[in-house]
Formats: structure tokens, sequence, C-alpha cells
């Protein structure tokens, strides 16, 4: 029976590594000298492509309206535990909506689940990368900061139609 | 006892149970929507479908009497088919509404149609259109386009309640619920309906919208409205209460609770006017002071009257460990004025569950020993004392006397020195020198007895400053168990208040008697020791259906291990 | 030169050294940084001051800044002490090393080293061991599980290296037959370096060396996958700091060691045959002495973003099986040497 060639049957070279490490060395020489990819980030912005995950937001309609209709799987979903959503009634045809809508931005991780369950495509995530806070409380993002009018979300929704 | 076989597996049943009884009983569950167990057998929602030798077609297992020798199928391929057919057709029309719905989360549709169903309609037509948010009564809210017909509601108010106030109209797919001309669902146990409703077609008004069921944590425990003591599940999300439901228990309450219990027994513990840390009157207004200033003070001033210008009423709501060491304490300082105030509502009772006596433990009260036999005076005799000026100072246990009549706001006026151990603000404790918070209902573990004589249980389910939800084994939600204090769930008010029978050792420490409980468990422990009424039993024993004591039979001893202290 | 003099002069050479010592410690951070940019072709730091020249100075203000956290569990004096050690071996070790040959000037002979002792090398080595003692104090003063693993596992990489590393060295000191390091540097003058002689031990030397000063592909002490931070995961701020600069002082040392023992020091060969004059030729000499310990120090960091890290079963296989008979063969072949030349 043939011995089988296995990747861990190292050759002598390889195995006094003298060699490989000099390959290794070389290689990250050699990049030191090609070009850059860093972006200046102030100066320079990064727009993120539709499948990108910033913060989470909420839709609202051309009429002002939340789509959401606080049915609290997002909240329920989110592993982080970073929503925190209160129903109250509403004169509306869909006659829940949320009085509050909390998301906690140093809970959130960016996982897009409450996305994902969304029965009503209300909740969104958005381009936004640029989250700083210096408390606690500034890291609280309720309505005023979620609501996003759905014609700056359409690539989203496109993305999240065609492969959800 | 006859046999039959369900599923391959032989079970024994009553002669006059029906197939789904039978099966229920042996933990075989077959699904149904209009069958309960409590209310007359309708029919009609066709889901309870099951296939039994020999014979020729499906039959419904909630009207088919059981007999020797059945052989049941509940899963076999036939069943299963109509069991989707008998889902689409409910689906045809039942709105795509979960996420706007209250019942998600405990609806039996929405159950079955991931059990039982194949997820896909057929139905490309609009869907029906009916009335929605009709009220029903002042409690009830209905949303035409859920109901799936299946008559539960109906069913109970003329069964359960004995009010014939709702009703079907119309036909085929425009069925639909309605109070009767000129009636309204208004029976004291309307909102019952919103329980049995297997759809989210009729809800609570009280409750509508407040909060997801899965949000929420369920502890087991007992309503306070009356002496009948029903079973009931207190719901709290954030430490605060959002709803009572009854729980099953057929020796007390069956699965039914009266709407006044429902509504009208847990608003006050979370309400804005608790009484958060103990309070002194200084210069006319209550400040709020350390529990040991409020000791001192209430040691002090007791200190100044004779004994016989003492007295002592407490509610007959006392948890029975709290009556307990009240007793015990009050006869440690030798005080004779002692009683618990009654609060029997003539004419409020009715055959079902509500009771006249409105409190909850009158006869553990009792039993406690919280009474005027060591040659004190009766409750009436200690209110025409204080009027006459003969009794000066009263410790008030958890009573707001005046809110129970009016007339007493005249003798507590009269007094020198007032003290109240209190829940909330109220007009009594206006009238208080000292006020110590009381831990309420549910907020703190004990027993009650309730008119049957059945000793039941009673659970934390808001927490108090001392108390942790976890470590205290109280039920978590999953926000309460994974929450921190920087969370916004995490900050909800928790009130500085302690259980009556732990406000009473402080006294009776500051007394100079020293009482070693940690755990309302500990002092029944002791009464379980001492109390032949009670040998044998401990909070396991008692568990969540509670225990009937021989009352009856029983001769009460006197209170053991006294021991007597001057003041 | 009289007592006095001599205290001025060594004065004068340790404020200079410190200083010099600590602004390379901080730019060697700074280029450690932008050679890990470079090789992940990205660019680095280059916001504070143009280029980010003076991100050194941020990072030491920021570490200033920050709280100092003593864990609750931790033995408070161990766990200063700790850091303290740290930094004292790191910084005296290098008083020892000449940068420069001896000159003239105002009538008076100069070296480029602090203190020329005679056992210099033996020195170094007492002092490299001491070292060990500030990662293990850390590691187990902290009261943490990962410093505490961190700290062991730092002693016995370490003490398995020294054997190694002691070892090549006595083949340096064979043929230097002195160990004072200037002796060791006059004695490889031309191209009589002791990497052309005794090329299998440089390769040993600049093995250990690595595991000495914990830097990839040794840093098991602090793998941070394993260890989150290893025995300076509970340290913090200055403390924090104190271990950050040593572990950067200690290359700088290594660097200047292997220079010396091997890279022939400040020697250049062929210089004599210029004729430059006496001034010329010692700045030449240290400036070629600088050069050599720059590029010792480039790669060491250049071998810190290529090469992964080893298993620590790996780690001691190589130390004691690889790396300690090599340096045996290396001592025989040094004086097989000796008897030839
Ligand atoms: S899942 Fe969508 S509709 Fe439901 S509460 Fe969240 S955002 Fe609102
Ligand atoms: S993205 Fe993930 S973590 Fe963030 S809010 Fe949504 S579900 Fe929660
Ligand atoms: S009644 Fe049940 S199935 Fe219907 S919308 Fe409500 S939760 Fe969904
Ligand atoms: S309202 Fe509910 S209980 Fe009444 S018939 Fe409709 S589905 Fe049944």
């Amino acid at each position: 029976m043939a011995k089988k060639n296995r990747l861990k049957d190292l050759s002598f070279g390889q195995r006094i590594y003298i060699t490989e490490i000099l390959k290794g060395l070389r290689l990250t020489l050699k990049n030191m000298f090609l070009p850059k990819f860093t972006m200046q980030y102030p100066e320079v912005k990064f727009d993120p492509p539709a499948s990108y995950r910033g913060r989470p937001v909420l839709a609202m309609e051309e009429n002002g309206q939340e789509r959401c209709v606080a049915c609290g799987l997002c909240s329920r979903v989110c592993p982080a535990l970073a929503i925190e959503v209160q129903a109250a009634e509403t004169e509306n045809e869909k006659e829940r909506y949320p009085v509050k809508f909390e998301i906690n931005m140093l809970r959130c991780i960016f996982c897009g689940f409450c996305e994902e369950v969304c029965p009503e495509e209300a909740i969104l995530m958005s381009k936004d990368y640029e989250l700083a806070f210096t408390n606690r409380a500034d890291a609280i993002y309720g309505k005023d900061k979620l609501l996003t009018p759905v014609s700056k979300l359409q690539d989203r929704i496109n993305f999240v139609r065609q492969f959800k | 006892m006859p046999k039959l076989i369900i599923d391959g597996k032989e079970i024994e049943f009553n002669p006059g149970q029906t197939v789904i009884q039978a099966a229920k009983e042996n933990g075989i569950d077959i699904p149904h929507f209009c069958w309960h167990p409590s209310l007359s057998i309708s029919g009609n929602c066709r889901v309870c479908l099951v296939e039994i030798e020999k014979m020729p077609k499906l039959v419904i297992s909630c009207s088919t009497p059981a007999t020797e020798g059945m052989v049941v199928q509940t899963q076999s391929e036939k069943v299963v088919a109509a069991r989707n057919a008998v889902m689409e057709f409910f689906l045809i029309n039942h709105p795509l509404d979960c996420p706007i719905c209250d019942e998600a989360g405990e609806c039996k549709l929405q159950d079955y149609a991931y059990q039982h169903s194949v997820g896909e309609s057929r139905f490309t037509e609009e869907k029906n259109h009916k009335e929605k948010r009709v009220e029903l009564g002042p409690n009830v809210m209905f949303d035409g386009e859920r109901c799936i017909s299946c008559s539960r509601c109906i069913r109970f108010c003329d069964e359960i309640a004995g009010k014939k106030e709702l009703t079907f109209i119309k036909r085929g797919d425009r069925v639909t619920i309605t109070t009767f001309p000129g009636k309204k669902l208004e029976n004291p146990y309307s909102i019952n309906v919103t329980d049995i409703c297997p759809v989210g077609a009729l809800t609570n008004r009280d409750f509508r919208f407040k909060s997801r069921v899965w949000e929420m944590a369920p502890t087991k425990t007992i309503c306070s409205g009356c002496a009948r003591g029903c079973n009931i599940d207190v719901w709290t999300r954030n430490n605060e209460i959002l709803r009572l439901t009854p729980r099953f228990n057929n020796d007390v309450n069956s699965y039914w609770m009266c709407d006044n219990g429902r509504l009208n027994t847990f608003k006050h513990i979370n309400a804005n006017d608790r009484v958060n840390g103990p309070h002194i009157r200084k210069e006319g207004e209550l400040i709020k002071v350390g529990w040991d200033e409020a000791y001192a003070k209430t040691l002090s001033e007791l200190k100044s009257f004779a004994k016989d210008e003492i007295a002592v009423l407490t509610s007959a709501s006392l948890t029975v460990e709290d009556a307990y060491l009240v007793s015990k304490f009050v006869r440690s300082i030798n005080v004779k004025n002692f009683d618990f105030v009654k609060n029997i509502v003539p004419g409020s009772g009715d055959a079902i569950l509500i009771q006249e006596d409105k409190t909850t433990n009158a006869k553990g009260v009792e039993l406690m020993g919280v009474d005027s036999s060591k040659g004190g005076l009766k409750f009436d005799e200690i209110i025409s004392h204080i009027e006459s000026g003969r009794i000066k100072a009263v410790v008030l246990i958890e009573q707001d006397l005046i809110g129970l009549n009016s007339a007493f706001e005249k003798a507590l006026a009269k007094l020198d020195f007032l003290v109240a151990l209190a829940t909330n603000f109220d007009t009594t404790t206006s009238l208080a020198n000292v006020v110590f918070p009381a831990s309420t209902y549910a907020e703190k573990n004990g027993t009650w007895i309730n008119f049957q004589g059945r000793i039941q249980r009673i659970r934390p389910a808001v927490t108090t400053i001392e108390m942790e939800r976890s470590l205290d084994g109280m039920s978590l939600s999953r926000w309460d168990k994974f929450g921190t204090d920087f969370d916004s769930w995490g900050k909800s008010q928790k009130n500085d208040a302690r259980p009556t029978w732990k406000i009473i050792s402080g006294l009776a420490n500051a007394f100079g008697t020293k009482y070693k409980f940690t755990m309302a468990e500990e002092i029944f422990n002791e009464i379980a020791h001492t109390n032949p009424l009670f040998s044998g039993l401990d909070y396991d024993v008692i568990g969540e259906r509670g225990v009937q004591l021989k009352t009856e039979t029983m001769q009460i001893p006197p209170l053991a291990g006294q021991k007597k202290v001057k003041i | 030169m009289g007592i006095l003099e001599l205290i001025i002069v060594s004065l004068i050479k340790i404020i200079v050294i410190a200083v010099v010592m600590l602004l390379t410690v901080s730019y060697l951070v700074y280029f450690e940084r932008k050679i890990a940019a470079w090789a992940q072709n990205r660019i680095g730091p280059n916001r504070v001051g143009p280029a980010g020249i003076f991100q050194p100075f941020a990072d030491v203000l920021k570490l200033l800044l920050k709280e100092d956290i003593v864990p609750t569990a931790a033995n408070k004096y161990m766990h200063t002490l700790a850091p303290m050690i740290a930094l004292f071996v790191a910084f005296s070790t290098f008083a020892v090393l000449p940068i420069g040959p001896s000159f003239t000037a105002f009538g008076k002979v100069f070296s480029f080293v602090v203190a020329d002792v005679n056992i210099g090398i033996l020195y170094v080595l007492a002092l490299t061991s001491v070292g060990v003692y500030a990662i293990t104090f850390s590691g187990w003063s902290s009261g943490s599980k990962y410093s505490l693993l961190g700290g062991i596992r730092s002693s016995a990489q370490m003490i398995s290296y020294e054997i190694s590393m002691g070892f090549s060295v006595a083949g340096v000191i064979l043929l230097a037959e002195s160990l004072r390091p200037i002796a060791i540097v006059n004695a490889q003058s031309g191209w009589m370096w002791n990497i052309v002689l005794q090329p299998i031990g440089f390769i040993t030397f600049l093995v250990s060396a690595f595991a000495e000063t914990n830097r990839l592909p040794f840093d098991l002490p602090e793998a941070e996958p394993e260890l989150v931070g290893g025995y300076h995961t509970e340290y913090s701020s200055m403390k924090f700091a104190a271990f950050f600069l040593s572990e950067y002082a200690n290359m700088i040392i290594s660097s200047a060691l292997i220079v010396t023992l091997y890279l022939g020091g400040w020697q250049i060969p062929y210089l004599e045959m210029l004729k430059l004059p006496a001034g010329w030729v010692v700045t030449l000499q240290v400036v070629a002495f600088i050069l050599k310990l720059i590029f010792i120090m480039f790669f060491f960091i250049w071998v810190r973003w290529s090469i992964p890290r080893f298993r620590y079963d790996q780690l001691m296989n190589i130390g004691w099986k690889v790396m300690f008979p090599l340096s045996l063969l290396n001592l025989l072949w040094v004086a097989i040497l000796a008897m030839i030349l």
C-alpha cells in the first residue's frame, strides 16, 4: 500500500523552519512596498453597500407615521436585549403602535436579527456607522433618532426583499 | 374501570366521560377550540376529529362518549389530513394579524397553525371584513374578524356567570358575536371570556396593548379581593404588575375569577402613593426617617401610656405568619386591647365565587389569636373607648380604618398617638404619628386561610429594595434574567417596605424581645410545630393548590413560648 | 580620573542613555505600529503630528491619564513591585553595552559605555534572569488565572531558553577570551564577526533572544487568544505602561547584545584603510553601531508580523531538543576553531 501524502508530512526543508520563515519574511517585506488600502476616515467617508449592517433604524412612511406595529418580535429575538418596545392603541387601521421604541446602542451587536424577524419591514439596518457617546444615557436611541424616511432606506429594503 | 385504547395506549376512564376527557386526563392532548372542560359541549369547531375503529367516518372526540374497548387514533393519516383541512378553513377568513393582535403568544389558533397546519393558504380572495373594536361591555373589547365562532364566550355567560348576555347573529361566514339588544356584557365575571376565547377576539380592556405575554413573568399566588382566595397568576414586567389571570384550582375557583378581583386588587401596588420608608410626623408633616428612628420613636411614645390606654388593631388580611408574630408580640408587651377589623359587605356575595367577607384571612387571623380573649376590649369597645378618651394610643396594622368607614375618622382624630403599618398613604395615615411601610401581598411570602378553611400560599411578584428577584426565587422574565442596573428595565421603582412580621420583629427588638426569624417560612414552621391544627404542614406541602385544614374538629391552643416584657 | 569626575561623567552618561532609551522605546512602539501597518497594506498612525510622529506622546499621555486599577484579589505590594522590577532590569542592562570605541577628547579618554565592567556579559545574563521575576510576580500577585498562567509560562520559557542562550554566549567568550563587552567587540575586527565564524551560535542566540524578550513568535506569556493579556491582564495605566516599555527596552537590549556579540559591535571592516582622522572614525563607528542596531530591531518587528505564534509544546520542543543541542554543537565548533586560529 502506497503511503498517503498528508499535509503534515513535511519535507526536510520545511521541517527545519528556516526556509519557510524566510519565505514568510519575504512576503511581508514585499507587502510593505505595495500600495495601501487605508481610507482616510474623517476626510474620506466609507459609503457602505446595501448589505452593510449599520445601526438599526425604524422606517417612517411619507405621512410621518412609523411602520412598526409594536409587535415586540424584534425585542424578543434580539440576542443582546437591546430593544425595548411599549405598545399602545391608535385609531389607525393597524390598531397598535409603539409609544416607546428604544434601542440601546451599547447593547446592540448589529446582528440584524431584528430586521430579519420584523413582519412589517419596519426595522432596518441602516448605513450609519458613526456611533459615539460620552455617557450611557446618550446611547439609548428613542423614536426621534430611530425614525428614518423610507426613501432613505430603499437600498436596504430592496436588498432585504431579494435575500430574505 | 372500563378501558379504551388511544394511539395504542390503553387508558382507563370513568363511565360517562367523552373521549377527549379521557384523553386529557391521561395526558394525551387532542386539539380543540370550542370544547372547554367546564363548559357544555358544543362540537362546532371540528378540530378534535379522531378516527375510531368500526365507525365509518371521523368523529369529534369532544362529544363522543368513551366506551369499553374503543380504539381511537388521533394521529392517523386521515385525522391529520382532516385537521389540516379544518385549520385551513379557519384561516380563510382569519386575518394575518398576529403582530398586532394581543393574544399572540398565548393564542390557540396560532399554536395549532404551527402544529397542525400546512402553512399555506389556497384562498386568494379578499378576506371577510367584520366589525372591529366593539365594546361589548365596560371591560371587554371584541374584534369580529378574529372570532372563530367557537361559542365558548356565549356558553360561559349562560352556564357559569348565569347571565344570558351574548349570542351569535347572522349566518355562514358572516356570523358574529353580539350582546342581546339593550344588554351589555357586564356580569361580574365578564373578563373570564377573554381567558377562554381561544383567539384574540375578546380582549381585556384594562390590559389591551400593555405588554406582550412573553415579556412578563407569572407568579402563582392568591387573589386578595375576598375570602374566596381565588388562585391566580400575577403577571409582572419591569417590577410592575400588569394583569392578573385565574389559575385552575378545582377546590376553590375552578378556571375563573371575578372582575373586581382582577381589576381592583393590584393597582395600588405600583401606585405613586406607596409608603416608601418609615415616616414620622414632625410639625404636622410626615417626614421620611430611618427604621431605627421610627422604632425608637414608637417605643418612647408607647411607653408613656398605661397598658390599658393602648390598643392594637389589625386587618383580617394579614398573612398567618404576620398575625402569629403580631399576637406573640402584643401578648409579650401585655397589651390586652387587641382585635382584628372585620370587613363584611352584606349582600355583596353570590353563589359563584364572590364572598361577602372582603378580607382574605379572617380565619387565619382568628386562629393566630388576634382577639381580646386575655381580658381586653373588642373592636367596637375599643372604638368607643377611643371616643371617650380612655384609649389614647393605637397601633393599626395594615388596615385603612377610615377608608373602611369614614365614621371612624372622628375617633382616630382623638388619639394622642397613632402608629400605622400601611402599604399606601391614605386617609388613615394622614392622622398617624408614625407610619411604617408594609409590603403588599404581592411583595411577600405567606399563607392565607380562606373561608373554606383552606390554607393557601401567596408568593412575591414585585420586589422591594431588600429583595432580589433571582436570589429570592421569584419568577423571572428574560428581561429580569439578563438585565443589568444600567438597563431601563432594571431601574424600576422599588419601595423600601417590609412585610408586617419583619416590622413587628423590629419593633419587638426595640422593646427588648428578640425574634430570630429571617423568613416567613420559619415562622410558619414554628406554627406548624406548636399548633396541632397545622402539624405536618410546610410551604412545600401547601404547594400550589393549598391544603384543607380540619378547623372544626380541632382545639386551638394558646400561643406557645410567651415571654412577658414590661413596657 | 578622579572619583568625582568618574561619578559626574557616569551620571551624564546615565542620563543621556536613559533619555535616549525612553525616546527610542517610544519611537520603537511607533515604528512597530507603522511597520505592522505597512506589512498589512495599511498606513498606520498618521493623525498626531505629521505622519503621526507625535503618536508616542499621545500614547504616553493617554496611559498616564488612565485609571490605575488594582484588583481586589491582588497582592498589592507585589503587584506594584513587578512592573518596577521589569523597568529597572530593562534599563540597567544597557549600562554595560558599548556603542562606540573609546576616544580621547580634552586630554581624557572617554568610552561610549556607562560602565566598562570586566564581567559585562555575565551581568547581562544575570539581569535578564531577574527579569523573569517581574513577570512571575505580576502573574502571581494579580490573583487572576490568566495572569498566573502567563507568569508560569514565561518563567518556564525563559529558564529553558536561557540555557541555549548561555551556551551560545559561551562560544563568543571562548573566541574573545574575555567577558568584557569591549573586548568582545575588539576581537571581531575586520570580517572576524562572530556571525561569520559561528553562524549556528548566531541562530541559537537570535532565537533565544526572541524567546527571552517574549516577542512573537514566542509571546506565549501574553498569548491573547488564550490568556487575554497574560501576566499583565490585570494591569492598567502606568503600571501597564511600565511592562510595555520594558518589553521594548528589552528588545533594544537584545538587539544591542546581538550587535555586540555577533555583528562586530561598532566595527566597520576595512575602515582603517581609508585613513580618516580619528574623530571621523569614531563618528562613523557609532553610526555603524546604530545602523546595525536599527536593522536588528527592524528584524524583530518584521518577524513579529510575519510568523505566527508557536504552540507551547512546540516552544519547549524547540528550546530543549533543537536549540540546546545546537548551541552545544556550536560550542564544539568554536573550540575546534579556537585551536585552529
Ligand atoms: S418586529 Fe417590527 S413591527 Fe414588530 S416591534 Fe419590532 S420593528 Fe415593530
Ligand atoms: S441588530 Fe441584533 S443586537 Fe442590534 S437591535 Fe437588532 S437584534 Fe438586537
Ligand atoms: S387571534 Fe391568534 S392567530 Fe389570530 S391574530 Fe391573534 S394571535 Fe394571531
Ligand atoms: S369571541 Fe372568542 S370565545 Fe367567543 S365565539 Fe369568538 S372565538 Fe369563541
